[in-house]
């Protein structure tokens, strides 16, 4: 026919598959994210603990290359990491790299869950108040896909300032260093950072998605998630200052009135071994998933080898955390995850189960 | 005191307007709203019309006090009506949005409404009664509004902006949403207010409902003042647009050639399928005056006479979709 | 069907002597058991109830893995570090954040707002039942801790219920305190919930534990010194008599026993309810000159 309807065609073409289909939604939240002005202060202002780790990094390499720029730093080098470290810096350059990205971690840790909270009590709560779940499942859009896409836009912002900044960082650290070996040395530091950021950006996003679900109110799930990590840490706090004041009671008692620093020392550092009580805090659960991955503990045993053996304990009890073991805060991360995906599956309901 | 105030209220109703907005304007950052409006709503019940956006629910929000106007003044029956709450008394306002305590029945919600307007315990119970039976709500008043339809919901809505007897009421769109059944009965509500010597003042965007409600109309655009009054005299002032007025006629073609020769017929369209014709003419009245005479002379049975846009469509669409 | 009744019924019912003025005590009672209903509704009693019942279970759970703990240090570590420092703020931020904004973000406050009450008496009325079910709430919390602490203890009832009630009246005026600041935030600003946390974190958790001048501008530290002036933190040690609180809360008892360097007891409660009653009539006014802007857009 020579004249053409304009009216309303049909799409007769192919649809594209579901497994791309969450990064559309994902793709809409972060682009609204962003357009907060409050979450773009928060991430700019969460990128400084990254420039001082990618500074570190570089005043690590150029005192591997014996450069004069560092003089000034050498004094503090020596007290952060022992003179025997400035001695010898290419043989303690995992030591150091590994604590720089720990430490850096733990800053950004809690940066993310400050900006989980700007970013993710509105996800899934303002989409029930306003009734948006059917103008997502009335397209072949599936709750999984929906919960991914959710899933995606809580990531995305951790991974923004967990992530990106230790991979940018390491870059840098390699730049100074100039030596191809240290890629070798570092490169599983650096997979193991990126891992870390990993479990942090999944498993908080998961948990605030499901507080996010069970409530419309978006400043409930807020509350809902600083009880979670305030009151967590503040019991755990309680709960180890108890044992530790127990502790230190029965020893003075077995002891008498001679108080000797290193040997409650040990026997704090001995006790921490089989301390549950950090379990309780859902940020020691995470650090101590951390200290594992990096191995920041046995870095720090390794540097505290240039102090004689009776201040070892001592100044390890100040710089490493909790030794219990791993497996624990990761089965509470993992059953946290899991209660998280119940939770999900339960409140996010398809089209045919909406009323 | 406060019988003075009722008095006083009651004397100003009859000399003035029952709403005034002088020069007002309304914006917020670089949205404006309301744009320099100058009106004076009557007694009555009139028509508050407009597309989307037009500034509708931010005019009824700053005749209710809740919005401060950024230029202006706004005068509800002779005062000032921000930060007047005692003026709130005398008005009732059933907003726009769907919003309940849903925990609530519609009774208990409506008996709420009516305690938190100062109304005494035996009172409150009588007028939430009297008003869910006026609205209609009577047999499911011990249900809760979240199981509402949403008629039920807009009737409700109704009822508590009724159940303190306000002399002004203002209704924001209040047949958004509900089904035929339910707007005719609200409608019949509007008019019975109307009718009870209340005033009423109905926002909508729906044009055909406010016409069987009420000729008298406002109409907003963009934030400004359209036109406002008598919808027939509205029309008569839009020169711009000739009337159309449709003669349903059996020999229609020969009706045709006698108009159009005539200096006051601009147009002429033929109907054939309605065996009619359509006239456009600048003056209405003076063709009117002459059709009777046009017929005899001719012998010419018309048998319907009407304005096709007369009405209040055709108003909105002159003055708005220019 | 349903359908609206004849135009020929009878008339209004309304009482003319109806009170037309903005102090209707009527419609003020009604706002106050309007708002306890609310707080009574939601998922909100869920996080409360866990909220109220941890300090209970904390110490159940110390005393069952270490039960040699004396009940007066276990009593100082949960009722007057971790409930004042964490529970209590975070209960008055939960209420007090959302007196106007829950009714705002519902767009219920319309019915509030074209009632015959200025804005100002709707806004007191509110916090007056928030104070109420925060006062009630925290006397339960405390309480239940109380009970969890010395149940099967020595028979020591007489003073424990003594220490009991004295800890309920200074947890109260804390509370009061932080609510009526929590309020006054959240009529300045939408982010009450950040400002909340970073005020309780920082300045409540960080700057209040310095031994500075800054202090003198926290609930917490009122508090402890209402508490340290009221009750006994002395308790019995293996080396002797040690004053827990002292040391915990930075009081320099060594140079300065009697703490005449700090706000005598009166001082400090006077200091409370003053800077409660301000912060109070200041948000007042401010939510007298408000527009809550309900469906038509936020200024930029």
């Amino acid at each position: 026919m020579p004249i053409f309807d304009q009216g309303y065609q049909h799409w007769s073409g192919e649809l594209a598959g579901h497994t791309w289909r969450w990064m559309v939604i994902t793709r809409q939240g972060v682009r609204i994210g962003l357009k907060n002005r409050f979450v773009r202060i928060l991430l700019l202002v969460a990128w400084v603990p990254a420039l001082m780790l990618a500074s570190v990094l570089c005043i690590w390499g150029l005192l591997e290359r014996n450069s004069d720029l560092i003089a000034p730093f050498i004094g503090i080098l020596r007290s952060l990491f022992g003179p025997q470290s400035v001695a010898d810096p290419q043989l303690y350059r995992i030591d150091v790299w590994t604590i720089c990205f720990h430490y850096f971690l733990q800053t950004e840790t809690r940066f993310s869950l400050l900006l989980l909270l700007v970013i993710g009590p509105n996800l899934i709560s303002k989409d029930l108040r306003f009734n948006a779940l059917p103008l997502y499942f009335s397209r072949p859009v599936r709750r999984i896909d929906y919960c991914l896409g959710k899933l995606g836009i809580i990531t995305t912002f951790p991974a923004m300032i967990l992530i990106l900044p230790c991979v940018i960082a390491y870059l840098f650290g390699l730049l100074f260093s100039l030596d191809i070996t240290i890629v070798q040395d570092t490169f599983g530091l650096l997979l193991m950072s990126v891992l870390y950021g990993l479990v942090i950006a999944i498993s908080a996003g998961m948990l605030m998605l499901a507080l996010s679900s069970l409530s419309r109110n978006s400043r409930h799930v807020g509350l809902f998630w600083l009880a979670i990590l305030m009151v967590g840490a503040i019991m755990a706090t309680v709960l180890e200052g108890v044992d530790h004041q127990q502790r230190i009671h029965a020893y003075r008692s077995a002891a008498g009135n001679v108080q000797s620093r290193d040997a409650i020392a040990t026997a704090e550092i001995e006790a921490s071994r089989t301390d549950w009580r950090p379990l309780v805090s859902y940020t020691a659960d995470l650090s101590r998933i951390g200290q594992q991955l990096l191995g920041a503990n046995q870095s720090w045993e390794k540097l505290s080898q240039w102090l004689p053996p009776n201040e070892r304990d001592v100044f390890l009890l100040k710089l490493v955390g909790p030794q219990f073991p791993w497996y624990w805060s990761a089965a509470v991360l993992l059953i946290l995850f899991g209660l998280s995906a119940c939770i999900l599956k339960i409140q996010i309901k398809s089209l045919d189960r909406l009323k | 005191m406060h019988s003075e105030d009722s008095n006083q209220i009651a004397r100003s109703v009859e000399v003035e307007p029952i709403v005034i907005f002088d020069e007002v304007s309304k914006w917020y950052g670089n949205v404006i709203g309301i744009n320099k409006l100058s009106l004076r709503i009557p007694a009555g019940v009139t028509g508050l019309l407009g597309p989307n956006g037009a500034g509708k629910s931010t005019l009824l929000q700053l005749a209710t006090g809740q919005l401060f106007p950024s230029q202006g003044k706004v005068r509800v029956l002779g005062r000032e009506v921000w930060n007047n709450s005692a003026l709130n008394r005398f008005i009732g306002l059933c907003p726009e949005q769907d919003a309940f305590y849903e925990w609530m029945t519609g009774w208990e919600f409506v008996h709420t409404c009516a305690r938190l307007s100062g109304l005494r315990r035996s009172a409150a119970r009588d007028a939430t009664q009297h008003t869910l039976n006026a609205v209609g709500m009577a047999k499911h008043q011990n249900r809760s509004v979240r199981g509402y339809s949403k008629g039920m919901r807009q009737r409700t809505k109704l009822a508590q902006a009724l159940v303190h007897d306000p002399q002004v009421l203002f209704l924001d769109e209040p047949l958004t949403g509900t089904d035929p059944v339910a707007r005719r009965d609200l409608m019949n509500i509007i008019e019975r207010l109307g009718s009870e010597g209340k005033s009423v003042v109905v926002s909508s965007h729906v044009l055909h409902e406010v016409e069987s409600i009420t000729p008298n109309i406002i109409l907003l655009n963009h934030g400004r003042l359209v036109a406002e009054g008598h919808v027939r005299q509205i029309r008569d002032l839009i020169d711009k647009h000739p009337h159309h007025i449709v003669l349903i006629c059996d020999d229609y073609r020969r009706l045709a050639a006698q108009l159009i020769v005539r200096d006051d017929v601009e147009g002429l369209a033929v109907l054939a399928k309605d065996k009619g014709l359509m006239v456009e003419t600048h003056s209405p009245d003076a063709f009117y005056g002459s059709l009777p005479g046009l017929s005899l002379a001719e012998g010419l049975t018309i048998r319907e006479v009407y304005s096709d846009d007369d009405n209040l469509e055709a108003v909105f669409k002159y003055l708005v979709n220019k | 069907m349903s359908s609206a009744t004849s135009a020929s019924e009878v008339g209004h019912p309304v009482n003319r002597s109806l009170r037309a003025g903005r102090f209707s005590l009527t419609a003020l009672t009604t706002l106050f058991l309007l708002t306890l209903r609310q707080y009574m509704h939601g998922k909100r009693w869920i996080v409360m109830g866990i909220l109220f019942l941890m300090p209970a279970g904390l110490a159940i759970l110390i005393r069952a893995t270490r039960s040699n703990i004396p009940s007066e240090a276990l009593e100082f570590l949960i009722v007057y570090l971790l409930i004042p420092q964490a529970l209590l703020p975070l209960v008055a931020l939960v209420y007090s954040s959302g007196m106007l904004q829950d009714e705002q973000e519902e767009q219920t406050i319309t019915y509030l707002l074209i009632r015959p009450m200025a804005k100002w008496a709707i806004y007191l009325v509110k916090l007056l039942a928030t104070l109420t079910t925060t006062v009630v709430l925290t006397a339960v919390l405390t309480t239940l801790t109380y009970v969890a602490i010395y149940l099967g203890r020595d028979n020591q009832g007489q003073s424990v219920l003594l220490r009991c009630v004295q800890s309920i009246s200074i947890h109260a005026l804390a509370v009061i305190s932080y609510c009526c600041f929590f309020g006054l935030i959240s009529v300045l600003t939408k982010r009450v919930l950040i400002v909340g946390i970073i005020y309780t974190v920082v300045i409540e958790g960080v700057l209040a534990n310095l031994p500075f001048g800054i202090r003198l501008a926290t609930v917490i530290y009122y508090t402890r010194i209402i508490a340290y002036r009221t009750l006994d933190f002395v308790i019995p040690t293996p080396h002797g008599k040690e004053n827990i609180a002292a040391d915990a809360w930075q009081f320099n008892i060594k140079s300065d026993p009697s703490l005449l360097d700090h706000p005598q007891l009166c001082t400090a409660v006077t200091i409370l309810l003053v800077s409660s009653l301000v912060f109070a009539a200041l948000a007042a006014i401010l939510c007298s000159r408000k527009e809550f802007y309900v469906k038509t857009p936020e200024k930029n």
